[in-house]
């Protein structure tokens, strides 16, 4: 399925019909000082652009969260350039960094992290009220099957519809970038597939540029590219010629 | 030295060092109270004892009209006397230079040779009375300071209407008089009433008594009853004019000292109490979090074998380490509180050296009431730690489960923000914890309103004395009894606006085994210038036949309306007369009788006389109008006002301000800590909750407004809540000063609420700042990783 392999920067003729939304050059990230230092992000040269699918492989600690914690604006790198846009993110102050969060980024985690004292709608509709245009919580809940739990509590809710809620939160907004940390790491096979169809929907119907990170190598199927980090640098990228469908996925 | 466990002990409170201090000085607060109470207590208590066994103060005291000297030795042969000291005892009026009032006292004799048997003299300064000298005075010490005598300084005094000048030996102290005020005065004017001791010849010659007595004092011997011994004094001196034998316990300076007692153990216990109890919610809900982040831990702990009694003990330190600290800083706030209030009482109270004294056993309790209140608080976390079966432990706590709240489902949840819903929801969810944070807040403002009660209450009795009730500039009396014609002169002084007579008279009131000795005031029957008044401030006349008394009076007589009350008149030819109580005063200080003037002058077999008067004055000719009463040279005495007032603001103005810093400092530390710590709490519990948030895309102030919307919400409950416990508070406080010489009126205004509450909610917003400065620092990308 793989049919190219480069060890270079993506470029830009691979990508003629998309815009170039981020542009990493150099990215390093190092934790604490002198012999304690980490070197979490060694180096990371890529460009991603709107409306593919990325996946992200990589061993624990190679720098696939660190990566995608600069991109989101969680997080300033320690040297190097970061670019959304005409963002310069590596040297946004606080106050930029949340606006962009706010207007441009959605995030999914692991262990969804909804507010448990609100439900699934007002999950939603908390974001929806900050943002500039977006899908209303209930259309959003739709796009992922939950039209029919929308006043239920995250505690009511099993794993994959909790994190259903959380791509619908993240998605409402319309952002132009989707970032998943593990969007199915707790989850089991068959509720797995549930999340990432949501997933690959929102990333189809909205083009929205989608960074998902993962231990399961078979989630590649689905990529555009697949991007392998080692040591806190870019090991390889993989494109696909054809992108399979979630529902084909196996793991 | 240290075990491994008790290491962690010290790094968990090293982590929570902000919250457990929060705790520990809201419990020094309420063991400051306690270790300040209960040393002030033993300082009294064990000042008084000590002064009264050296001074050989009396069990009883009896005056009467005159007795042979002869009758003392009949009474110290009575079964149950042990020692005897008879005298003179005698009023004088005096002449004070720079003193625009004349001031009076009282006049005591000292045994011409050899030292008194009971009640004896501490000398301050000076020297004792030269043996058989004459022309020396002994002066109580408050008077003399109060103005500025000392040894060797002159004073003038007239004994039974003779003018003689005297000099000031020395400077005395007497435990009859550790509280030297003229009987029935609210507060001590020692300006313009002092205590003085002569030799008894001297004494008792110019009023008359040589050979004779007519004050006698006795002790009790050991194991005899003090009703007894009274009973049969009263018996045997009933041929001499005896005026009733009473004990301690009705002994106006004793009483003074034994109320301070009285409003100082109620103070050792209310408020400790209070304070203590807001302190062991505070500690339940640090170690219920403590507990909860800890759940693993423990599970381990138990799967290596450690027993659940180690567990609880371990965790029992905790709590304990915060009582340590709070028993330590309670002590260092008490202990200078209660020497600043010391050094107020000996304003009031007149010992040879009252010293702060530190009562041991206060500590010791403050230490077990805290550990006692800290147990309690930590009892329930600590009791679901021990029961927490391990493998159970090992799996972290279920997640939380919510439900619309309350409010919601009223139907208006329609218009409620998000952030509003999850601020009442965590509030549902955890209704204890919120219990408590309105608890605090709410007694953090009830117990400011106290003291600008107190101090409401404080002006209202003197607008109420000198506004409604007198309402007259000045007053005077007269050294003698005059015609009521006298009147007319008066009205002819310049600047009267109008001016009414009186005649007082001083009395023994008695109704069944009570009495009191005060003043009977015969006044125009509906006066305008001193005004008997009832409840509702209406003007009450005076009856043409009966009394009417202070309400205060009546209760301590016991006496009803219709009661007939003896009145034994302590002048002239001292007539014992029975009247009906007609109608009681409510006037708020000292306790008096009035009658109309007329049915007095009736009822002491006098003509229509007079020995008083009251003007109202035209403001601009006041210095001409007593620069010409300077010239009467029948006046006695003279009540301006104006300066009775300002001497009665001064003395009550520093301890009211005194009491008000402590009370402020103590609710500002409570409000602090409550809400510090309940929102270090939220903080900490939902920081993964709050971090996603700023994930996502909120700011951190809008994050801050989810925490804040929740204290808001508490503070808005707490609030009039703490406004309802003030007034509580106020009313059970100011209700306790309700005695013979003061009854404080509760009052409670708009401006002291609004003050208890500005004081409260600026405390809380500065404690959430503090906390919501953290939300900065909160861990982004710790919210994405595995929950605790």
């Amino acid at each position: 399925m793989t049919t190219q392999t480069d060890s270079g920067p993506a470029t830009v003729s691979l990508h003629s019909d998309r815009e170039q939304l981020f542009r990493v050059r150099g990215l390093t990230k190092t934790y604490g000082v002198g012999d304690a230092a980490v070197h979490a992000l060694a180096g990371v040269d890529l460009d991603l652009y709107t409306g593919e699918f990325i996946v992200l492989l990589g061993p624990s600690g190679s720098g696939k969260t660190t990566l995608l914690n600069q991109i989101g604006g969680l997080d300033v790198p320690t040297s190097g350039e970061l670019r959304y846009r005409d963002l310069d993110l590596a040297n946004a102050t606080e106050e930029d960094l949340t606006h962009y969060r706010r207007d441009s980024v959605g995030f999914v985690f692991q262990f969804y992290n909804l507010i448990p004292s609100l439900t699934a709608r007002e999950n939603v509709a908390l974001i929806t009220e900050i943002a500039h245009d977006p899908i209303p919580a209930e259309t959003a809940l739709e796009m992922v099957n939950l039209g029919a739990r929308l006043d239920h509590f995250p505690a009511q809710l099993s794993g994959g519809e909790q994190q259903r809620v959380a791509i619908a939160r993240a998605i409402a907004k319309r952002p132009e970038v989707l970032l998943c940390d593990e969007p199915t790491g707790a989850l089991d096979i068959r509720t797995g597939i549930v999340v990432l169809e949501a997933i690959e929907r929102v990333n189809r119907e909205l083009s929205t540029l989608t960074v998902v990170i993962t231990h399961n190598a078979v989630m590649a199927q689905m990529a555009d590219r697949v991007v392998r980090f080692s040591d806190g640098r870019v090991h390889s990228i993989h494109k696909n010629s054809q992108r399979a469908p979630a529902s084909s996925v196996n793991w | 030295m240290f075990s491994h466990l008790d290491r962690k002990l010290l790094r968990d409170l090293t982590r929570l060092k902000g919250q457990a201090l929060a705790v520990a000085l809201v419990m020094a607060c309420g063991l400051a109270m306690l270790t300040m109470s209960r040393s002030l207590i033993y300082s009294l208590e064990s000042t008084r004892r000590e002064y009264y066994e050296a001074h050989r103060f009396a069990d009883i005291f009896v005056a009467l009209k005159r007795a042979p000297n002869s009758v003392a030795s009949r009474v110290a042969e009575l079964p149950g006397v042990a020692g005897v000291d008879a005298g003179v005892s005698a009023q004088v009026t005096l002449d004070i230079p720079g003193l625009d009032e004349p001031a009076s006292g009282l006049v005591r004799s000292l045994p011409d040779r050899g030292e008194k048997e009971l009640n004896r003299l501490f000398l301050r300064s000076g020297r004792w009375l030269t043996p058989r000298g004459r022309g020396e005075v002994l002066v109580g010490e408050a008077f003399a300071l109060a103005n500025q005598l000392g040894p060797g300084d002159a004073i003038a005094m007239l004994l039974n209407g003779r003018r003689q000048e005297f000099r000031i030996a020395g400077i005395v102290l007497s435990p009859e008089f550790v509280f030297e005020s003229r009987p029935g005065a609210a507060l001590p004017d020692n300006r313009t009433y002092g205590i003085f001791w002569m030799p008894y010849e001297e004494v008792a010659r110019a009023f008359d008594l040589y050979g004779a007595f007519n004050f006698l004092s006795l002790t009790l011997a050991p194991g005899a009853r003090e009703h007894a011994v009274i009973t049969a004094v009263d018996q045997l001196l009933k041929l001499y004019g005896g005026r009733g034998a009473f004990g301690r316990g009705d002994h106006p300076s004793h009483i003074r000292v034994s109320d301070e007692i009285r409003v100082l153990q109620t103070l050792s216990i209310g408020f400790p109490v209070v304070f203590l109890s807001v302190a062991a919610f505070m500690i339940n809900a640090v170690l219920s979090r403590l507990l909860a982040l800890q759940r693993e831990q423990i599970a381990i702990l138990k799967a290596f074998g450690f027993a659940n009694r180690q567990i609880v003990v371990h965790y029992l330190k905790f709590a304990f380490v915060i009582v340590a600290v709070g028993t330590v800083l309670g002590a260092m706030g008490g202990v200078p509180l209660a020497k600043r209030l010391v050094v107020m009482y000996e304003m009031f109270f007149r010992f040879p050296a009252l010293e702060f004294r530190l009562d041991p056993s206060a500590l010791v309790w403050a230490a077990l009431v805290a550990t006692f209140a800290a147990t309690i608080g930590v009892h329930g976390a600590v009791r679901r730690a021990a029961k927490l079966p391990p493998a159970e432990a090992m799996r972290p706590e279920p997640p939380a489960n919510y439900r619309p709240a309350f409010v919601e489902r009223t139907g208006i949840a329609h218009w409620l923000s998000h952030t509003f819903r999850i601020a009442v929801r965590n509030i549902e969810r955890r209704p204890m914890q919120a219990a408590f944070t309105v608890a605090g807040l709410a007694l953090a403002t009830g117990i400011l309103i106290v003291p600008n009660s107190f101090r409401d209450s404080v002006k209202r009795i003197l607008g109420f004395q000198w506004d409604v009730i007198d309402r007259d500039d000045i007053s005077i009396g007269l050294l003698e009894p005059a015609g009521v014609k006298v009147g007319h002169l008066f009205e002819k002084l310049p600047g009267v606006v109008s001016t009414e007579v009186f005649r007082n008279t001083a009395a023994r009131i008695q109704f069944g085994h009570k009495s009191r000795q005060l003043a009977i005031r015969g006044m125009t029957a509906d006066g305008e210038h001193k005004r008997v008044v009832d409840k509702a401030l209406h003007q009450l006349p005076l009856p043409e036949h009966g009394l009417l008394i202070s309400a205060k009076l009546a209760e301590i007589l016991g006496a009803r309306v219709g009661d007939q009350l003896v009145l034994e008149i302590l002048e002239g030819k001292r007539p014992v007369l029975t009247l009906p109580l007609v109608g009681l005063a409510d006037d708020l200080t000292g306790l008096s009788a009035y009658v109309e003037r007329r049915a007095l002058n009736r009822l002491l077999g006098e003509g229509d006389v007079i020995n008083g008067a009251s003007f109202v004055l035209d403001a601009a000719a006041r210095p001409n109008f007593l620069r010409e009463l300077k010239g009467i040279p029948k006046v006695s005495w003279v009540a301006v006002k104006d300066s009775l007032r300002a001497s009665f603001e001064k003395t009550t103005a520093a301890s009211i301000n005194l009491i008000q810093t402590m009370y402020l400092v103590f609710a500002t530390v409570v409000a602090f800590g409550v809400v510090y710590n309940n929102a270090r709490i939220s903080l900490a519990e939902r920081a993964r909750e709050l971090a996603t948030l700023r994930v996502v895309g909120f700011s951190s102030r809008e994050v801050g407004t989810v925490l804040v919307t929740e204290l808001v919400i508490l503070g808005l409950v707490a609030l009039p809540l703490g406004l309802l416990l003030g007034t509580g508070f106020a009313t059970g406080i100011i209700g306790m000063v309700n005695t013979e010489t003061v009854r404080l009126p509760l009052v409670l205004t708009a401006r002291n609420y609004a003050f208890a509450t500005l004081v409260v909610s600026i405390a809380s917003v500065i404690s959430a700042a503090v906390v919501l400065r953290q939300l900065s620092h909160l861990n982004l990308v710790g919210a994405l990783k595995a929950p605790e």
